[in-house]
């Protein structure tokens, strides 16, 4: 993809475009995706100009990540002529990584990977575990796939953390009687819904419920799964067979029905739909944590660290737990897909988050009905769906390949 | 390299141009307060409020949350999936203000407040002595006089007290394939169910060959017994089961056109109400699920049993429509002529025996107390006399509801051996109940029908009704095709694809916003008419901040902008102050007004 970036923004000639390629870095990569979500979030915000009134915090904003894209651009020219494969990187850039990391504020967080991958560069770790990483991201750079969802995933996590000051809530929530159903223009690029509310602003606030949805109903099976799967992997026997039984009871009950239930008797709020979402997936994370602790463990090192005298806890959470991790962050990346996907199916059903709550699958279903004179009502949000589970699974099959040792 | 600083360089320049001219909220906001200036200390918190509703009527939840929030409360919501755990959390009272509809299927104002706002009515929470005052004044009055009494029954349950919060009056309207049916002969009235024996084919000869197929989206029907249910679940069906003395006209005036009677009068003083009966019409019954004639003829002792049993509470268990008719005092058979030449028609002239006789073929002669000696070309008719507790003309519109339905003595009799107060439900089957007519082991159907068809059998799919055989044969009204089925479809997108690709015939009650598929499709006939149905938001009265404080009530009801509705559903809605709008007009209109609105919540807080 960056190559194609590069081809298309066109002006290189051909040894330019071999030289660049000759440094292209992980660095490289990432400055070039940093600088592209950035003005990315700029140009989708900017949107905003047609409309008949922005928000209070609309300019400083504007202006703010304007700035910051400057930045991103100088930032991108440093890397370009300092950073050089295999060599030392120059402390003064130390200065350039902090700022980076600052400005991942905006939810860029290619500009924290990028400060965090300089900053370890200057360090000069060459440790083994550094080579790891480095070999991770050598690998994941290189998967134009992969590269593509991470930088959907960020530009929408960008453009929900911006979109606090950008775009007003008001025109995604409150009816407007005397915009009903308009097709896109300028100042609705998407049109507006049966309420006159901007489909546009309502899909770029839809995100941030959808991604806050997907990946915490996707952190506590991976946190909550994963504490038992290790418990019950390390300890085995008595240990193994009540938490794994407990958890196969769990594990008869079809997911989404144990959705629907939970709703349906607590409530429907985004809060339940959370819950309701995570615990039908905890046995499957705590089957693949155990089946890796029981690999794991059997370990040299984990022999030694117990002739070392070390406690269990130690043991567990220190020396096996984070080499069992890589299959987890897999299957977490890859569920997240399926996790946004239930919540717009919840809310599809009218059990997920209440009506007028801007979220992907409320939007959909509200379109669904105007299938036929208003398409646009249900492709758009359709789309948004389809883009972020698709970026989600190509993220988790690049993370699969770069993290899995018989490849790289 | 040099492109992407261009595209910032452009961006910059474009935010910079436009940055002079762009306007922010705030900006919009302020303009329309200038005038006004605002007082520094205010108490700004928001006011809880919570909404109940069905989830089905999410469109009119989502306006109603939009001007409530922008006025100053905080909304929350409460929403039921289907109408009996709506019903559940209303009786526990888990709401503040609840969205409700009133349907006046009866055409009198009388029914649109009544059940709904009198003490003790059957669906009222409300106790308020001047209502009931005003409710029973205007009961006795005739249309003339009415008027002037529920205008300020408007203004005492709206304005004065805002015990309802009024929100539109719905458009009724159905769609016709009119490349099957032909659509003159499908009637569109404004309180009344669809009668279904007018109904016929493009192509008359399919009448025997094909079954007319219509849709209803409730498929669990409350009861076959007329008395014992009053809702969208079997209404239409129980209307075309059982045959009224009395009908209304598609716009709502008292005729015995299609009835059991051939004329009816209404004797001096406005309490005494005369029918002549018909004799051509006999109840049918399902035998091996096919209709059959049962010979017995619909007469006085049928029409004597029916009313009683309506007007009389504990007649059946879960009698659900007495208080229609608890205006009926005695219901009697008259044999004597010379009573019909000594009374008075209500105008003052003529008797009603002349009443009675306009337009019959052969005139009366002689009157029977045995219905089975009634023969209409020999001069020989049965007459019933009915009394009211106090005039109450509006008793018509009543006797034309289908609770009024006339079912045979002698069957019902039969089946209803239970004691109504020692009725056990898991062991007594009362008549009409639906596992009688339900496919599968307690399929038992009992039904007799007096109606143009009776329901032979029923699944979760759709219900079949076949014509009655002796139901007026040889009249125009006589039903006119043979087998009649009701598809079950409770969503109604579903409802109107299966119109489109012609599973259906027939979708009575198409959704406003589906106005513009139906025209747009050239097989579809949409007819509409102003209906008697009424949006509003009901208050808690029992244990909530609402009940007690009347200036939470009115914050509530001056939030409401009715206009948004109609904007909202293009103008296929119209205005409403209360359930008898659509049958008075009796000039009031709520208006919208945020300052009042503002006014009333300053009251409230205070009180806090």
């Amino acid at each position: 993809m960056i190559q194609t970036n590069l081809k298309t923004s066109g002006g290189y000639s051909k040894a330019a475009l071999q030289r660049v390629k000759r440094h292209r870095t992980t660095e490289y990569t990432l400055a070039v995706h940093t600088l592209l979500t950035g003005l990315l979030v700029l140009a989708v915000s900017a949107l905003n100009l047609f409309k008949p009134y922005v928000s209070d915090t609309f300019l400083p904003a504007m202006s703010v990540l304007l700035v910051i894209s400057l930045f991103h651009a100088i930032a991108l020219l440093l890397v370009l002529k300092f950073v050089r494969r295999n060599k030392r990187i120059a402390p003064r850039m130390a200065a350039i990584a902090g700022l980076l990391i600052l400005t991942s504020a905006t939810g860029n967080l290619f500009a924290l990977l990028l400060g965090i991958q300089l900053l370890r560069r200057i360090r000069g770790q060459e440790n083994p575990t550094s080579a790891k990483w480095e070999d991770i991201w050598e690998s994941l750079t290189r998967n134009v796939a992969a590269m593509t969802g991470l930088s959907f995933i960020i530009f929408l996590f960008s453009i929900s953390v911006c979109s606090l000051f950008t775009f007003d809530y008001s025109m995604a929530t409150e009816n407007n009687y005397s915009a009903i159903l308009q097709h896109p223009s300028l100042a609705y690029p998407l049109g507006t819904d049966n309420f006159g509310r901007c489909l546009f602003s309502r899909i770029i606030f839809g995100a941030r419920t959808s991604l806050i949805v997907g990946l915490i109903s996707t952190a506590i099976p991976v946190v909550v799964g994963g504490i038992l799967g290790a418990v019950s992997g390390y300890y085995g026997r008595r240990t193994d067979n009540i938490i794994m039984r407990l958890l196969d009871i769990l594990y008869a009950i079809p997911g989404i029905l144990l959705a629907i239930a939970i709703i349906a008797a607590f409530g429907a709020n985004t809060v339940n739909l959370i819950l309701a979402l995570s615990i039908g997936s905890i046995p499957t994370y705590a089957r693949t944590m155990r089946a890796n602790v029981l690999l794991v463990s059997t370990y040299e090192y984990v022999d030694a660290a117990r002739a070392f005298g070390s406690g269990d806890a130690k043991i567990i959470f220190k020396h096996i737990v984070p080499n069992s991790l890589a299959p987890m962050i897999v299957k977490a990346t890859l569920t997240i897909g399926a996790a946004v996907i239930s919540t717009s199916s919840l809310s599809f059903l009218g059990l997920g988050v209440e009506p007028h709550i801007p979220e992907w699958g409320n939007i959909l279903k509200l379109g669904s009905t105007y299938l036929e004179t208003n398409s646009y009502l249900a492709i758009y949000p359709g789309l948004a769906i389809i883009a972020l589970v698709l970026s989600f699974n190509f993220l988790g099959d690049g993370l699969r390949d770069a993290l899995d040792p018989k490849l790289s | 390299m040099r492109k992407t600083s261009l595209l910032a360089l452009l961006l910059t320049f474009v935010l910079v141009a436009s940055a002079c001219s762009l306007k922010t909220k705030t900006d919009v906001a302020n303009k329309p307060d200038n005038s006004g200036t605002t007082t520094a200390a205010q108490n700004d918190t928001r006011v809880d409020i919570e909404l109940l509703s069905m989830s089905s009527n999410e469109s009119e939840i989502n306006i109603i949350r939009d001007q409530l929030t922008k006025n100053g409360f905080n909304v929350k919501l409460n929403l039921q999936p289907d109408y009996g755990s709506f019903k559940a959390q209303e009786d526990g009272g888990n709401f503040d203000i609840a969205l409700s509809s009133w349907t006046t299927v009866t055409g009198n104002p009388d029914y649109a407040v009544r059940s709904l706002f009198k003490t003790g009515g059957d669906y009222s929470i409300i106790s308020d002595p001047e209502l009931d005052k005003l409710i029973d004044e205007a009961a006795t009055e005739t249309p003339e006089q009415y008027t002037d009494t529920y205008k300020q029954l408007e203004q005492h349950l709206v304005f004065d007290k805002a015990y309802i919060a009024p929100l539109y009056i719905s458009l009724k309207s159905q769609a016709v394939n009119k490349e099957v049916l032909n659509p003159d002969t499908v009637r569109l009235s404004k309180s009344r169910a669809l009668a279904w024996e007018t109904i016929d084919f493009k192509d008359t000869s399919k009448r025997d060959k094909e079954p007319l197929i219509l849709t209803q989206s409730s498929s669990v029907l409350t009861s076959l017994d007329p008395i014992k249910g009053n809702d969208g679940s079997i209404n239409q069906l129980n209307t075309n089961m059982y045959v009224r003395l009395i009908n209304l006209t598609d716009d709502d005036k008292i005729t015995s056109d299609g009835s059991l009677s051939y004329n009816h009068s209404i004797a001096e003083g406005n309490t005494e109400y005369y029918f002549l009966l018909r004799d051509d019409i006999s109840f049918a019954k399902i035998d091996n699920k096919q209709a059959v004639d049962t010979g017995e003829r619909v007469g006085a002792d049928d029409v004597i049993f029916s009313l009683d049993r309506a007007k009389d509470k504990n007649s059946v268990p879960d009698h659900r429509t007495y208080s229609l008719h608890e205006h009926i005092k005695t219901i009697e058979t008259v044999t004597d002529l010379a009573a019909l030449d000594n009374v008075k028609q209500s105008s003052g002239k003529g008797s009603i025996r002349e009443a009675l006789d306009a337009g019959l073929d052969t005139k009366i002669k002689e009157l029977v107390a045995d219905k089975n000696q009634a023969d209409h070309t020999a001069g020989k008719y049965q007459v019933v006399k009915l009394t009211t507790t106090e005039p109450f003309p509006q008793v018509l519109n009543y006797l034309a509801h289908q609770s009024a339905g006339i079912v045979s003595k002698k069957q019902v009799e039969s089946i209803n051996t239970y004691d109504v107060a020692k009725f056990d439900v898991n062991k007594d089957i009362p008549y009409g109940d639906q596992n009688t007519v339900t496919e599968g082991s307690k399929y038992n159907n009992t039904l007799y029908a007096s109606g143009p068809y009776i329901l032979s059998y029923k699944n979760d799919y759709e219900g079949i009704f076949y014509k009655n055989p002796g139901y007026r044969k040889g009249s125009k009204f006589e039903p006119k095709i043979a087998t009649v089925k009701v598809r079950f479809i409770a969503d109604s997108d579903s409802a109107l694809s299966a119109l489109r690709s012609g599973e259906i015939h027939l979708y009575y009650g198409v959704p406003e916003t589906k106005y513009d598929t139906i025209e747009s499709d050239s097989k579809l006939k949409l007819q509409s008419i102003e209906s008697n149905a009424v949006s509003y938001l009901l208050f808690n009265t029992s244990n909530r901040d609402v009940a007690k404080n009347e200036d939470l009530r009115k914050a509530v009801l001056y939030s409401i902008n009715q206009d948004d509705f109609l904007q909202f559903y293009s103008n296929k809605k119209i205005k409403a102050v209360s359930t008898v709008s659509p049958i008075v007009k009796t000039g009031n209109e709520l208006t919208a007004d945020p300052a009042k609105v503002k006014e009333y919540l300053d009251k409230y807080k205070a009180t806090k």
